[in-house]
């Protein structure tokens, strides 16, 4: 007999082990769920599209830089108690979900801590599971590149993880809610190829004549950050959509009570600054920037679509657009970095017509009037030295002069 | 130091609050533990780990439907069963637990035995139920039985009792901490909230001289002269899961890597980067002081050290004095003084009496402290929060941190003159990034290996750096047990050189590259030539990294903010080295979190 909830699920497991290879350099020191969306953490709209669906038990599954998830959030989230389990190897979603075996008792939810999801997604979820699995489904030109399904009556028929281009229009969200059951089918699977991925256990599922995996469709808000450049289009949906933490000013402005804008500074909505942050004299900030906790915007500053993460301070009279600044980075004067639509190769796939004119990781350096040729990519603790003109890679703690 | 919990209205539960509670205080350290049951008057305790009490629980089942709780920190009599609390009279009707001092205990004493009472334990609090059985033979009913025998008591105190018949429990509160939790239809009482933030967050802090009355109808408060107060009910803000652990093995590393956040939240909002300029907004404008003195105890009077030193740099005439001392052999003052007591807790004993004495004296008092409402923030004339969240672990780390910064900031609030804060603003808000990246990289425990079975453990620098020496050392002797020193650097050669061996580590702070280090430096070649290996924390802006044989590297920032950073790595290596030797890290033998007795 399938179990019924009539109720929301209030336990969920959300996966953060993961590193994001394809984000690299910007996980070095952090993993993917704990990147910028706009100015918060990945993660804290994922906790908040949970609690905002009746979840109050929250089970985390951390790993890659777990302490990083640890210390930022700590043992509640807006008051809702916080469960760590860490998975040492990552070895996959499955492999992830095991190590929550004695979290959750009864039905769960399970997400993806690093994809952005609206509430109502988890609440079409949660409220009807009633079967062995319940996926959640959306369509969109990206199923080839997410778990692509058929559904059948609300029924889960096919699940392809990596379908021929334009074979399928719907796709698996990434959130789930499953029985207890799902430990003891992950157990009979095998860790194959180095890897136990969730999916092995919903075929596995859908496989058995008695098991039934519900599919539900949902046209809610859904984003994931794929790639470096993928930040820039989150920030810019997010803002367009006025999700983001202090309250807005006016004119889509939305800037933190303790964040210094000086008088002379303009802000062009939509813009988030948040707590702490500076805005310096003459400075024109926005539309579509995130300015993150005690960030400084230097005197004269020009940025545009752009992603500047905590503690990072942008030098004077720079010109910067489609560019994603990570964390305690301090950028002379006079940077330029103008976006215009280029070609990327990351991991021997190449990416054209991107809009971006440099990722800048973590905790680099950056001397008085550097120029970011379109597609730079800087690695965390890298120095460059005035004036250089800088393109291509740039690898973690090197050294570039003029 | 010792935990009171006391629980009436929730019925068949009330066990397992009371023990639940004991478990939220044990954090404070303890020796032993025991609880007390109404109607029945049954009492169990046991010295050791609240496991051993928990046994015993489990194995007498006791019943009652209200009932007191005490975790016990020895000050009178070693931690055996019957030094225990909660204690009784000689007929079990009335039982007692107490934190604190009676300090007239021993001519109470003298007077019951006199009266032929017979005394079971070597405990100060003993005198307490004699008392009140005395009083109810002699006539009195159970709440005036209670208040006469208060009325008596010298000292600081904070005491729960029951008394058979009557479904109550009785309380007041003088000079120990003591706060009334108000839920539905029950009440709750405990040293601290969080004994019962898990079933309410309602919340009155009792002041010195109140008592309590809670029955199942409610409770009331009332003044020395027994009169029914008024009094406000606060919500706390923390829930009980925030002293988790969230993973980390011990609450120290919690506390260790939650420092950015601390810092960020010490400062959030007290500086303005575009205009220069620090406000402290809960102390609005103080006089700048003619001189101000320091009163704090362990930790804190490291972080009292570095205040002392940066407000003699700016030209005030500042001193750091262990509070123990101050309130025995004061120093004298002038009425343009400001006294500063810096108390994680805001309760800490040593700390309040100094600034007592201060204030008797006629002087402006200001607690820098990390505890809301705390006494010492009630008492004194200002108070400033360091913010740096709950700290559970015995050994302060991220308050040690925030004291720092909450030196700066009051530093500058206090002095008057234009300057340009913009730097040491700049640094302040730089700093919860710097010590991300100390804690992404450091090579602390890679150190620990090499260096886990040394002799001892020296430490030392100069200038502000010498309170980061001193709390380095102090860190590694609190946790791991280990022989550990700190000295100004200039001091070696005045004696502690003698110490020094190939088999004492020595940990030399230099930041900067100025007179100071220069002569730090100097310093580390004299114990090489002794054969000490040295371990330099550093922000390579000296040369301190080539000469030495270890280096645990540190964000070059200013001279203020560079002791935050190196005492950084310090914790890390004093938290490896203990989990190494396996120490209890977050409860270390014979100490206690905040020492409430003098």
């Amino acid at each position: 007999m399938a179990p019924t909830t009539e109720t929301p699920l209030t336990s969920a497991v959300v996966l953060a082990a993961g590193e994001g290879i394809r984000l690299r350099p910007l996980t070095a020191k952090r993993p993917k769920p704990m990147l910028p969306a706009g100015t918060q953490p990945i993660l804290e709209y994922v906790l908040d599209a949970l609690i905002d669906a009746g979840v109050t038990d929250i089970h985390l599954v951390v790993g890659y830089h777990a302490n990083r998830v640890r210390s930022h959030f700590g043992s509640t989230y807006r008051d809702m108690a916080i469960t760590y389990h860490t998975q040492t190897n990552q070895l996959g979603s499955g492999h992830a979900l095991m190590q929550a075996r004695d979290g959750p008792s009864g039905s769960f939810l399970l997400v993806n801590g690093d994809q952005v999801i609206d509430s109502e997604i988890v609440e079409a979820v949660s409220t009807t599971h009633h079967t062995a699995a319940t996926l959640s489904v959306v369509e969109g030109a990206e199923a080839d590149s997410y778990g692509a399904v058929k559904i059948t009556d609300g029924e889960i028929t096919t699940l392809a993880e990596q379908p021929a281009s334009g074979e399928f229009r719907l796709f698996n969200a990434g959130v789930y809610a499953f029985t207890q059951d799902i430990f003891e089918t992950l157990e009979t699977l095998s860790v194959d190829r180095g890897e136990l991925p969730l999916t092995d256990a919903i075929q596995a599922l859908i496989d058995d004549e008695s098991q039934t995996v519900s599919g539900v469709r949902t046209d809610s808000f859904w984003m994931d950050a794929t790639h470096p450049w993928d930040l820039l289009a989150l920030s810019r949906e997010l803002l367009g959509r006025g999700w983001v933490e202090p309250p807005v000013d006016n004119d889509d402005c939305y800037v933190a009570e303790t964040a210094h804008i000086h008088p002379d500074a303009t802000l062009v909505g939509p813009v988030v600054v948040d707590s702490d942050a500076v805005i310096e004299a003459g400075a024109v900030v926005g539309p579509y920037a995130s300015i993150g906790s005690s960030a400084t915007v230097g005197a004269g500053a020009v940025l545009q679509d752009v992603v500047i993460d905590t503690d990072t301070t942008i030098g004077p009279n720079t010109t910067a657009t489609d560019l994603v600044v990570g964390q305690g980075c301090k950028i002379g004067g006079g940077l330029t970095a103008a976006g215009r639509p280029t070609e990327f190769v990351l991991n021997e796939a190449v990416h054209s017509d991107i809009d971006l004119s440099g990722v800048i990781a973590d905790r680099v350096e950056i001397g008085g009037g550097v120029t970011l040729e379109p597609g730079t990519l800087i690695g965390p603790d890298a120095t460059i030295g005035e004036g250089v003109v800088v393109h291509g890679r740039i690898n973690a703690g090197s050294e570039v002069v003029r | 130091m010792c935990g009171i919990v006391g629980s009436i209205g929730r019925g068949d539960d009330t066990v397992d609050v009371l023990m639940d509670g004991l478990r939220s205080l044990e954090y404070r350290g303890y020796d032993s533990a025991g609880i007390a049951l109404g109607p029945s008057m049954n009492v169990l305790r046991k010295s050791g780990e609240l496991d051993a009490l928990a046994e015993v629980v489990n194995a007498n089942e006791p019943t009652g439907t209200y009932g007191i709780g005490h975790t016990r920190w020895s000050t009178h009599g070693p931690p055996t069963d019957r030094n225990a609390h909660p204690h009784t009279d000689e007929s079990g009707r009335v039982a007692v637990v107490h934190n604190g001092i009676i300090e007239n205990y021993a001519e109470l004493k003298t007077e019951l035995e006199g009266d032929g009472v017979t005394f079971s334990s070597d405990t100060d609090t003993e005198v307490v139920p004699h008392r009140i059985a005395q009083a109810l033979d002699d006539g009195d009913d159970p709440e005036t039985a209670f208040h006469n025998t208060v009325d008596r008591l010298e000292g600081s105190y904070a005491i729960a009792a029951i008394i058979d018949g009557e479904e109550t429990i009785f309380a007041a509160r003088q000079g120990s901490p003591l706060v009334v939790g108000v839920g539905d239809d029950c009440t709750y009482l405990a040293s601290d909230v969080p004994a019962f933030v898990e079933h309410t967050r309602d919340v009155i802090f009792l002041e010195d001289g109140q008592r309590v009355r809670a029955d199942v109808n409610g409770y009331t408060v009332l003044n020395a002269d027994r009169e029914p107060v008024e009094v406000a009910i606060e919500t706390v803000s923390y829930t009980a899961e925030e002293t988790g652990k969230s993973g980390y093995d011990h609450y120290m590393l919690k506390e260790i890597h939650e420092q950015p956040t601390a810092l960020r939240q010490c400062f959030s909002g007290r500086g303005d980067a575009l205009d220069g300029t620090i406000t402290l907004e809960e102390i609005g404008e103080i006089p700048q002081p003619d001189a101000v003195q320091f009163v704090a105890c362990g930790t804190s009077y490291h972080a009292a050290l570095y205040g002392a030193s940066i407000l003699r740099e700016m030209g005030i005439p500042a001193e750091a004095y262990l509070a123990s001392e101050y309130a025995l052999s004061p120093p004298p003052l002038s009425l343009g003084t400001l006294v500063v007591g810096i108390t994680q807790s805001g309760e800490t004993a040593d700390t309040l009496a100094a600034l007592r004495d201060a204030k008797s004296r006629g002087v402006t008092t200001l607690a820098l402290t990390n505890t809301v409402n705390s006494t010492a923030a009630r008492e004194c004339d200002h108070a400033v929060y360091i913010r740096a969240g709950p700290e559970i672990g015995v050994a302060a780390t991220k308050t040690f941190s925030s004291q720092l910064v909450g030196c700066n900031l009051l530093a500058e609030e206090l002095v008057d003159g234009p300057r340009d804060l913009r730097p040491l603003i700049e640094s302040l808000r730089d700093l919860p990034d710097d010590v991300q990246s100390i804690l992404d990289a450091s090579a602390a425990a890679d150190l620990v290996e090499e260096y886990a079975d040394s002799d001892a453990y020296f430490f030392i620098g100069r200038g502000t750096n010498v309170a980061v020496a001193l709390e380095g050392a102090l860190k590694c002797k609190e946790i791991s047990y280990e022989h550990a020193e700190g000295f100004p650097a200039g001091e070696l050669k005045h004696g502690p050189l003698a110490l020094v061996t190939p088999d004492t580590p020595v940990f030399a702070i230099v930041t900067g590259d100025d007179e100071r280090a220069q002569k730090t430096l100097g310093n580390i070649k004299e114990v090489q030539a002794r054969g000490a290996p040295v371990i330099a924390v550093t922000d390579g802006q000296s040369a301190a990294d080539e000469i030495a044989d270890e280096t645990l590297t540190i964000p070059e920032t200013t001279r203020r903010a560079a002791p935050v950073l190196a005492n950084i790595q310090l914790q890390l290596f004093s938290y490896h080295l203990a989990d190494v030797l396996g120490r209890p890290i977050d409860k270390p033998r014979n100490l206690a979190k905040s020492v409430t007795v003098e």
